[in-house]
């Protein structure tokens, strides 16, 4: 997995790139939304049109940035998510825990 | 080994959580070598990619010198896929269900769930000499 990051608006947009799967790869995702929480960047949108697939992995790091963002009164949002990654969030009823965006704009709208 | 329609390998690898991208090379390079459609490569590496994680982490608990290994045997259209662990087993059965609302937000746990969800024949053995071999089968034909 490749990731890339911008800010548009004080809002951090990440953008993974590959197979989130686990091993180092996987912590590339958790270290940076970690080190945007430390940086009081807690409004995130990340953009997964980019992913060719995930596995629980990649399910947990989503939960976990989620969680620690509320925790810490910010909010993570979810862009472009595929196919494939919708219907693992279907099966495992994760579709219900994350707001969805069609787009990136649409994500950073639902900040205002 | 390899002929027209059928073919065997296997890949043995300790257990550090760097291999994970290289048993799922291996097994993507193998799938689009037989001509398996892409959503079911997709599939296949989602649910060999949770085996080996697990395997690693929970069957070997992370020690280098523990081994595991992928097979794949592929024959007249059916895929059959085993990772094998060498630890101490586990009861399927005792795994907590990831659908439970207490559940619902942890961050792991989801691993057999999503294999048992993706791929129609999953077996777990636990041979008397130890260890987890988790075979899963796929018709392509």
């Amino acid at each position: 997995m490749k990731l890339t990051s911008r800010e548009e608006n004080s809002i951090v947009i990440l953008e993974p790139r590959g197979k989130i799967m686990g091993g180092p790869d996987a912590t590339i995702l958790h270290d940076q939304l970690h080190e945007f929480i430390d940086q009081d960047k807690k409004r995130v949108v990340i953009d997964l049109a980019k992913v060719e697939w995930m596995n629980s992995t990649g399910l947990g790091i989503l939960i976990s940035g989620l969680t620690t963002l509320r925790n810490n009164g910010g909010e993570l949002k979810l862009a472009r998510v595929t196919e494939k990654i919708e219907s693992l969030l279907t099966i495992t009823k994760l579709i219900t825990v994350f707001d969805n965006y069609d787009s990136v704009e649409d994500a950073l709208k639902s900040f205002d | 080994m390899t002929d027209n329609n059928r073919f065997s390998d296997s890949l043995t690898f300790p257990s550090t959580t760097d291999q994970v991208a290289k048993a799922d090379e291996f097994l993507e390079t193998w799938l689009r070598k037989i001509g398996v459609p892409e959503d079911t490569i997709a599939n296949l590496a989602i649910a060999v990619t949770e085996l080996v994680n697990n395997a690693i982490v929970h069957g070997n608990k992370l020690k280098r010198n523990k081994k595991v290994t992928v097979s794949l045997t592929f024959d007249s259209g059916m895929i059959k896929i085993t990772v094998a662990d060498e630890g101490e087993g586990f009861n399927p059965e005792n795994v907590p269900d990831p659908l439970a609302k207490e559940n619902l937000m942890k961050e792991i746990g989801r691993g057999i769930f999503i294999v048992n969800s993706l791929i129609d024949e999953v077996k777990f053995q636990f041979p008397p000499g130890g260890g987890t071999k988790v075979t899963i089968t796929k018709n392509i034909a």
